[in-house]
């Protein structure tokens, strides 16, 4: 439950079981996809079994990084007081050239200059000690 | 995914009683009073009092804090049902509870089921609850993170489908100037004010390429409806039961970068069961109910649900095909958009206006001898889909 005191704060990640590799690989300035050894299925969003074959024998293999954007929507009303200094802020749905995708939003530049299937790259941000957020600049 | 069902509930539950409390600015009501004003007239409509139900299937409500809702809700009513559950598949809930009250009907877990829904929105909300129902609804890791507002995922579906069929803003804005015209001429409808595509573009953005007009209302309100068997409905010569003829279901992903296509959705999978439960097909339909949280939602699903061809939907509704004398007149109420939107119940309008309409109870805005009319419920960024074709007794 979120209370008021916490509305002015940007949501932090929460590691879980699933999910604790992902966050320390982004620490360490790398995005973690899984890897599947059965079926050569390869997935971002974590968790310990494959989702295309349902094997257990993932690997964990850092992303080149290179993307490619599907879509995106430029946010003018934030959602809550925490993000509102940050708008006009671009959202974006990027392919990455491993296959999966990813949602995260656009940095270093101006939301007006994000394109359809513009190349962007990997920015790793750092949010505190433990989280490193995942975002992108044009390549 | 089994391609053959033997068994179906084609004709077999009909609805004998619809409800609605007042709708829009209702202050100083809560979603359980809502829930239960619509459920007594619903009650009254079909001719039963409360100690003929023996189910009641709900949604949740943001605004309350219970649980349980449709538990709450029994109690608060009065009564103690023996079927009862609080269904929670975001948007898409109305036709669940239509298609698993039907569901129980057949399968002998219950005779009469009340299907509810209530919630205040606009007024009932404390701050911190309209935060949490702004910032809960998705990934805590994956997405929130980021600053993803509700509208973002549908958006970044809209924007998607205008970079691949040329769908434009104006067409998305016509969606919301039709269902306005709607809205006028629906008695207690939240916004009457006409609208024209000018003023939605110049409406201030939101999150590309939605403009305020381009999202659909905050309400308080609630609807109500009896389901019974086709046998029970008789007995208790009910004059004009409307049947449910088919119904689907389609959960695609629950995270947006996980949907497999942002222009076609599990509507395209949830339809095509229900009309094929049904023995219809899209052509056959005489009006629909379909989920306008967004005006882009809109033109998707006329696709989607077979209404026009995938791409078309921009030029479809340009063309005045959603609206009296086109091919589907839909959301003849005013919708989301404009009627009233109080949550996961705001689906459940578009039943009440549907199930009037085949009545033929809806005065200056009936759409003339419909006969069949379908409603698509969805939520969650299209994670969530579900379909209920509903006919008159000439349609069995």
């Amino acid at each position: 439950m979120i209370s008021s005191e916490d509305a002015m704060k940007k949501p932090v990640p929460a590691p879980d079981a699933d999910s604790a590799a992902l966050w320390h690989g982004l620490r360490d300035g790398m995005l973690l996809l899984q890897h599947c050894a059965d079926c050569g299925h390869v997935q971002y969003y974590q968790q310990a079994m494959c989702r295309q074959c349902g094997g257990e024998n993932l690997s964990h293999r850092p992303a080149s990084g290179r993307g490619k954007i599907h879509s995106f929507s430029v946010v003018h009303r934030a959602p809550g007081p925490a993000f509102k200094a940050d708008t006009p802020y671009a959202v974006l749905l990027i392919d990455l050239e491993e296959g999966p995708r990813i949602i995260s939003t656009y940095t270093g530049g101006k939301p007006e200059d994000v394109v359809f299937d513009m190349e962007v790259m990997l920015v790793c941000e750092k949010v505190n000690d433990e989280i490193t957020l995942p975002r992108f600049r044009k390549a | 995914m089994p391609s053959i069902r033997k068994q179906t509930l084609r004709g077999k539950v009909a609805v004998i009683g619809i409800g609605m409390s007042p709708v829009g600015k209702v202050r100083g009501k809560s979603p359980l009073w809502l829930a239960a004003d619509a459920a007594k007239k619903a009650l009254a409509d079909a001719g039963i009092g409360k100690s003929g139900i023996d189910g009641v299937l709900s949604s949740h409500a943001f605004a309350s804090p219970f649980h349980r809702f449709s538990v709450a809700f029994s109690e608060y009513l009065g009564i103690q049902p023996t079927f009862s559950n609080t269904l929670q598949v975001s948007g898409a809930t109305a036709a669940t509870m239509f298609n698993i009250g039907a569901a129980a009907i057949h399968g002998g877990l219950a005779e009469v089921v009340l299907v509810v829904g209530g919630d205040s929105l606009l007024t009932g909300l404390t701050p911190d609850l309209a935060l949490r129902s702004m910032t809960e609804s998705r990934d805590q890791q994956y997405e929130m993170p980021f600053g993803i507002p509700v509208a973002n995922t549908f958006a970044m579906t809209a924007h998607r489908h205008m970079k691949d069929f040329g769908t434009t803003p104006e067409q998305l804005a016509e969606v919301a100037v039709v269902q306005r015209r709607h809205a006028m001429r629906t008695p207690g409808a939240q916004q009457t004010t006409p609208i024209t595509v000018d003023d939605v573009l110049s409406s201030g953005m939101v999150t590309t390429p939605y403009h305020k007009l381009d999202c659909s209302l905050i309400s308080d309100g609630g609807a109500a409806f009896i389901l019974t068997s086709a046998e029970h409905a008789k007995a208790l010569g009910i004059k004009s039961p409307i049947y449910i003829l088919g119904g689907g279901e389609c959960y695609t992903h629950e995270h947006i970068f996980l949907m497999p296509s942002l222009t076609t959705t599990g509507a395209v999978e949830s339809s095509r069961r229900a009309y094929e439960m049904a023995g219809y097909g899209p052509k056959d339909m005489d009006l629909a109910g379909v989920y306008d949280c967004f005006t882009g939602t809109v033109i998707m699903m006329l696709e989607d649900l077979g209404f026009c061809p995938k791409g078309e939907g921009g030029r479809f509704v340009e063309d005045g095909q959603m609206t009296y004398g086109g091919q589907i007149p839909s959301n003849t109420h005013g919708g989301l958009l404009s009627f009233a939107h109080s949550g996961v119940p705001g689906s459940l309008f578009h039943f009440h206006e549907v199930i009037a309409q085949l009545r033929g109870q809806c005065g200056e805005r009936q759409v003339p001898g419909a006969e069949l009319g379908l409603v698509h419920s969805l939520g969650a960024g299209f994670a969530t889909n579900a379909t209920t074709i509903l006919g008159t007794e000439n349609t069995l």
